[in-house]
């Protein structure tokens, strides 16, 4: 299937310009989105300050002191039509492997997502493990990277009440999005196990294949696959 | 012997900041940096600093701190009852301090938060480029981690005896933090998901800071705006993004936003406008008015021209 990448832009304030996008591979998206931001940093770094992306979208803050928002456009479009036209070598994503132990006292919302689910706890982290999850935006927090592709019987709604303090690497489900809080916090996703991993150090060398200057173990586009440690008691 | 400020009481909250984190939002790392930056250029400005030098953030008051130098200190902000020595001294001006001299602030007599600058700027490291505290992030501040100022604490400076005269703003320059503030409202892309009865209640009603407000946003009480129906996936938001919760309150994203939010948006708020919100305390009011993109880069720009920045 021929890939089609479509996009809009439009004002998010006053230096900040958002690039929505459509594709008929959304799964892709992420990787491209993240290549493209790589794209704009190397060629616009007179004018464009940061750009932020999330699942479909990029976020683009410029400087509106050196540029017209209409050129910033024009720019903008010259490049996405580069990035498809010359078809860059697609960047292998990089699979990370999360070992995480599931249930007791560190899933304490296992059986609440196995009952609003109608399956078994067993069968809840069966499913858990079986995909293999696309990092489609890193936020919220350093390192808080939001998993997309989660198995359509484990979507649960976030808690009524989000808990003042979620231990750090807790493993969590809302709504369609699974992910693993890199710091301790408050937080209303429904919690079923717990993974040790440094999710972010300013000092880098967290992840050697994206280079020694890495702060976090994923980027937007990577995939991330969860394996089961052995439960605690 | 070193030279510094150091810290007798850390008050209800007292931080570093200096312009802010950037490049970094991209891995959920928020800019930070002075919830009110036009006080805290100012107070770099008084001295002949860089727009770049890292300057103490009092919010609410409460904050003592002696002085382990000769050096000049410019204050600005709100006033906080300031005493130098146990005498007032008014904000808005730069003056001279010696090593025993002790200022000391009390509590707002009006806005929010005050701004301590030094000749030369405070010497404190950075992480990732800035040293501005994000408690949430766990980065910047004195020891890097995003801890907010504590007693004790001695944040090192450089003497500085070289001639300077001590300056004061002219009462005309001093930004308004008192009175009734109307902030100004950039619509943005999802405007068209409100109701012309959402937008009604918007621009014709009064909101009240609640003290759920911090530098991450100020959550605001009023009447219910209706959001539109639907689950958004998250986005990137920029500052001065005001959201729409399912409760209708507004949340306004200041400087240490979270980079990403799922609610739906009004519009953003020009920051001239945010960064005097932030010197309003809990219970005061606010009203919205609309400007459109090109006026709000004008303002920003000659704003940031004005800075050096």
């Amino acid at each position: 299937m021929h890939k089609t990448v479509s996009f809009d832009f439009s004002v998010a304030g006053v230096d900040a310009l958002l690039m929505t996008f459509t594709s008929n591979a959304a799964d892709d998206l992420p990787l491209l989105l993240t290549q493209l931001r790589q794209q704009i940093l190397t060629n616009l770094s007179d004018v464009v300050v940061d750009v932020v992306p999330a699942y479909s979208t990029l976020l683009v803050y410029y400087d509106a002191r050196t540029v017209r928002l209409y050129d910033l456009q024009l720019a903008l479009e010259h490049l996405v039509s580069e990035i498809e036209q010359t078809r860059l070598p697609q960047a292998q994503p990089l699979l990370l492997e999360v070992p995480v132990v599931y249930g007791g006292e560190h899933g304490p919302d296992l059986e609440r997502v196995a009952a609003l689910n109608k399956l078994t706890p067993d069968q809840v982290i069966e499913k858990h493990l079986a995909a293999d999850y696309v990092v489609a935006a890193l936020g919220f927090s350093p390192g808080f990277a939001y998993l997309s592709g989660l198995d359509e019987q484990l979507v649960t709604p976030r808690l009524d009440t989000p808990r003042k303090q979620v231990p750090a690497g807790s493993v969590g489900i809302a709504g369609v999005q699974t992910a693993v809080y890199p710091t301790a916090g408050p937080g209303g996703w429904n919690l079923i196990g717990k993974a040790q991993m440094r999710w972010f150090n300013v000092n880098g060398n967290i992840q050697l294949a994206h280079g020694p200057d890495a702060m976090t173990p994923v980027q937007v586009g990577d995939k991330v696959r969860f394996i089961r440690q052995g439960d605690t008691t | 012997m070193s030279t510094g400020m150091r810290v007798i009481k850390s008050g209800i909250h007292a931080t570093l900041q200096d312009q802010g984190r950037y490049g970094f939002q991209h891995l959920g790392v928020t800019p930070g940096g002075p919830a009110d930056a036009v006080s805290a250029n100012w107070a770099n400005r008084l001295l002949d600093n860089g727009p770049e030098c890292a300057v103490i953030e009092i919010t609410a008051g409460g904050t003592e701190l002696e002085s382990h130098t000769h050096s000049m200190v410019a204050v600005t902000g709100g006033d906080l009852n300031l005493t130098v020595n146990g005498q007032p001294k008014a904000p808005w001006r730069s003056f001279w301090v010696k090593p025993g001299d002790v200022l000391k602030f009390g509590y707002p007599r009006y806005g929010f938060r005050a701004y301590v600058a030094v000749a030369g700027g405070f010497q404190v490291p950075n992480v990732l480029g800035s040293c501005a505290t994000v408690a949430r992030n766990k980065l910047g501040g004195l020891t890097g981690d995003g801890c907010h100022l504590q007693p004790n604490d001695f944040i090192p400076c450089a003497a500085s005896s070289q001639e300077r005269v001590p300056r004061q703003m002219p009462d005309k320059y001093v930004p308004d933090l008192h009175s009734e503030l109307t902030l100004y409202v950039i619509p943005g892309y999802q405007q068209h998901e409100f109701s012309a009865e959402a937008w009604h209640t918007f621009w014709t009603n009064e909101y009240e800071i609640t003290t759920e407000s911090d530098s991450m946003g100020a959550r605001l009480h009023g009447p219910a705006i209706a959001p539109p129906s639907g689950n958004l996936l998250s986005e990137p938001v920029c500052y001065g993004a005001i959201q729409v919760p399912g409760d209708g309150q507004p949340i306004i994203l200041l400087q240490q936003r979270q980079t990403l939010g799922g609610y739906p948006k009004l519009g953003s708020i020009l920051p001239l406008s945010g960064y005097n919100l932030a010197q309003r305390p809990p219970g005061s009011k606010v009203r919205f008015q609309p400007m459109g993109l090109a006026t709000a880069q004008q303002q920003m720009r000659r704003y940031l021209r004005f800075f050096g920045l």
